[in-house]
């Protein structure tokens, strides 16, 4: 019901927006052909809608003002007040005072209209004699009323950018002057080192909140996106959106818009029914759509929730076969997760017959590299008959992100949290070399582990990654990261800590190496290079296969 | 199915309108913003049952009554208006219009309205 309510207010508001700038256009006219009827007869249209809408949906400010302005243009049409300067000052104020009115219906700090501008409109409506006297009130009331200036600013959000850019730079450098201070043992200088550590870390949630906007922004464009698909496609959909409260990134939101209009319409066309199917597998004629957006600690959580078939996972195993994703070998022995994942591969869609709304030639692939791109990540979970989940993993925040610290061969690594699943540290033993990589069982999960060091620092020629003699020590320090339904467990050579890293780019001609994110300094000035998740995953693959 | 064809200029009027009575399992056959699609809609659907909003951009509720009415004499009008139009309400009544509905309305009344005048039979 929620989705409907927010449909016709925004409906509204857009409307009244419409009918405001249309009453200062025809104002300013009749100002100078006071006897034009013709816009009279469109000024009273106007007043008269926004009297009406705004009584039936509840803005009764909006249409008291407006029912006095529209008695007021009935005393000017009937000669019975004079469109004189005095008045056309008020009904300019009254207007303005709608216009006020309405950008303010969402905000609970606006007070009450101006008593002095709400007497004058009473004053023309009601009070013929002597209204001119009165009146002269009404300059001193706008004059003072022009000074107040908004609290609300609008800001570029490339200057926001800019902040985000600067605060992190100050990030690094205070994590270096607190490390010196450690290293000097100076009191007064860990003393202050340490307060300037708060104080960053005030100016960089500051900065962070400023940038945030409700998810709500975007959740409801979807009821009436859904309508229209939904009416092309010939079905019957419920949408139910929660948590448009939930605050996010304004970058990151505008980076995922598109994604998730991809999701919705691909859930009402691939994955809802039509009613007829529904009734024949007794669902019940109408699909169901749910959007929620909830906080995860430092992360969003966005779900997209159907009712439908769900995805049908030996249809998607034909589909990569025929498209040669994998080999039909292959096929027999992957697990559903696996399945699901294929997915996200580019050039891939089960799409059997191409729509005006969800055959684009876009795949999965295009949103799985939308959230790579902001560092999230995104799951699917599908029932045949029953439905399917997709849910999205997004950091509140792009420019500072929690990350796990780690060596391997002598250099400083992080891994963003987000793709971080858990750490482990398993014997020797526990690791079995089977088919030319090793493998551990986590729990009653196979997951296929990687030596980092043999990955990375070997030459091609003398890599294996197979072989457990190449690792140094007894117990083997693991940490499991996940990506498109994937898991794989990365071997280090020592594990540090949890911390707030701001990644930056890395620089020619080292931006071409894409299994880095970016880099990082850390505290003792040491550089401290960002695995990129989804591109180690792929590299791995790559020289496990080649 | 009954067929209906919403008049008014609103779009927010228009759209509560179209939610409460397809809800209600009737089919909108049309919307029109004005006077002169009203007319073509009319003609051009003819729906069982019209809602007509009393101010319009281009003509009057009454001239695009009247016009329907020269067309289809038999088609069943119900007006739309706002308190403070009762003269108008009472001439297009005497116009043929079957009944009316004041705005802001609700859902009930609406229905109430429009499920009256759809089971009245139509005059010999």
């Amino acid at each position: 019901m929620k989705s409907r309510e927010q449909e016709y207010k925004e409906i509204f508001i857009a409307e009244a927006l419409e009918y405001f700038d249309g009453l200062n256009r025809h104002i300013s006219t009749l100002e100078k052909e006071p006897d034009n009827d013709e816009t009279l007869a469109e000024i009273f249209r106007l007043l008269h809608n926004l009297k009406a809408n705004s009584k039936a949906i509840g803005y009764l400010q909006i249409s008291d003002v407006s029912h006095k302005l529209e008695t007021a243009f009935s005393l000017i049409r009937n000669k019975e007040l004079n469109f004189s300067d005095e008045v056309v000052k008020v009904l300019f104020d009254g207007i303005d005072l709608l216009g006020e009115l309405i950008h303010n219906v969402d905000n609970p700090n606006y007070g009450e209209p101006d008593p002095v501008l709400l007497r004058n409109l009473d004053i023309i409506v009601e009070n013929l004699s002597d209204s001119t006297i009165e009146l002269t009130k009404v300059q001193k009331y706008n004059t003072s009323k022009n000074l107040a200036l908004s609290d609300l600013i609008y800001i570029q959000i490339r200057k926001l950018d800019h902040m985000m850019n600067l605060v992190g730079e100050l990030m690094i450098d205070r994590d270096r002057v607190l490390s010196i201070s450690r290293e000097l043992n100076h009191d007064e200088l860990k003393s202050v080192s340490s307060h300037l550590y708060r104080i960053t870390e005030d100016l960089q949630y500051s900065v962070m909140d400023a940038r945030l906007v409700n998810i709500g922004s975007l959740f409801n464009k979807f009821p009436r996106i859904v309508r229209d698909v939904a009416s092309a496609e010939g079905k019957d959909v419920n949408l139910v959106l929660t948590g448009q409260d939930i605050q996010i990134d304004r970058n990151i939101l505008q980076i995922m818009a598109d994604s998730l209009l991809h999701l919705v319409r691909n859930a009402i066309t691939h994955g809802l029914e039509k009613p007829e199917e529904r009734l024949a597998k007794s669902k019940g004629s109408t699909g169901h759509l749910k959007l929620t957006a909830q906080s995860d600690r430092e992360n969003v959580l966005i779900r997209l929730e159907d009712d439908g078939r769900g995805i049908d996972l030996r249809q998607v195993k034909r589909s990569a076969i025929e498209k040669q994703l994998i080999s039909a070998e292959a096929a027999k022995s992957m697990a559903d997760n696996e399945v699901l994942s294929l997915l996200f591969e580019p050039g891939f869609s089960t799409a059997k017959e191409v729509t005006e709304y969800s055959g684009r030639g876009v795949g999965l692939d295009v949103v799985k590299n939308a959230i790579d791109s902001i560092g999230g990540r995104i799951n699917v979970h599908t029932e045949k008959g029953i439905g399917t989940t997709f849910t999205l993993q997004l950091p509140s925040s792009i420019a500072v992100k929690g990350a796990l610290l780690f060596e391997v061969g002598n250099i400083y690594f992080a891994i963003p949290l987000i793709h971080t699943d858990q750490v482990v540290a398993l014997d020797k033993d526990e690791l079995h070399e089977v088919g030319g990589v090793l493998i551990a069982d986590l729990k009653g999960e196979t997951v296929t582990v990687v030596y980092l060091s043999e990955l990375l620092n070997t030459p091609e020629a003398e890599m294996d990654l197979g072989d457990k003699s190449r690792l140094n020590g007894q117990v083997q320090n693991i940490i499991i990261v996940s990506y498109n339904n994937r898991k794989l467990g990365l071997i280090v050579d020592k594990l540090y800590r949890q911390q707030d890293i701001v990644v930056k780019p890395l620089s020619k001609p080292l931006d071409q190496i894409d299994i880095y994110g970016g880099v990082t300094l850390l505290g003792t000035g040491k550089v401290c290079l960002v695995l990129d998740v989804p591109a180690i995953t792929r590299y791995f693959i790559q020289k496990k296969q080649g | 199915m009954k067929r209906i064809l919403i008049v008014d200029d609103s779009f927010y009027m228009r759209t509560m309108l179209k939610n409460m009575l397809s809800d209600a399992g009737y089919e909108i056959v049309g919307e029109a913003p004005n006077g002169q699609t009203a007319l073509e809609l009319a003609k051009e659907t003819k729906p069982d049952l019209i809602t007509l909003d009393v101010i319009l951009p281009d003509n009057t509720g009454l001239e695009v009554l009247k016009g329907i009415r020269a067309e289809q004499p038999d088609q069943k009008v119900v007006i739309v208006s706002a308190v403070g139009q009762e003269v108008i309400v009472n001439e297009a009544l005497e116009n043929g219009a079957k009944s009316y509905i004041v705005k802001p309305f609700s859902e009930e009344k609406v229905l109430e309205v429009v499920s009256q005048v759809l089971a009245e039979e139509p005059k010999q």
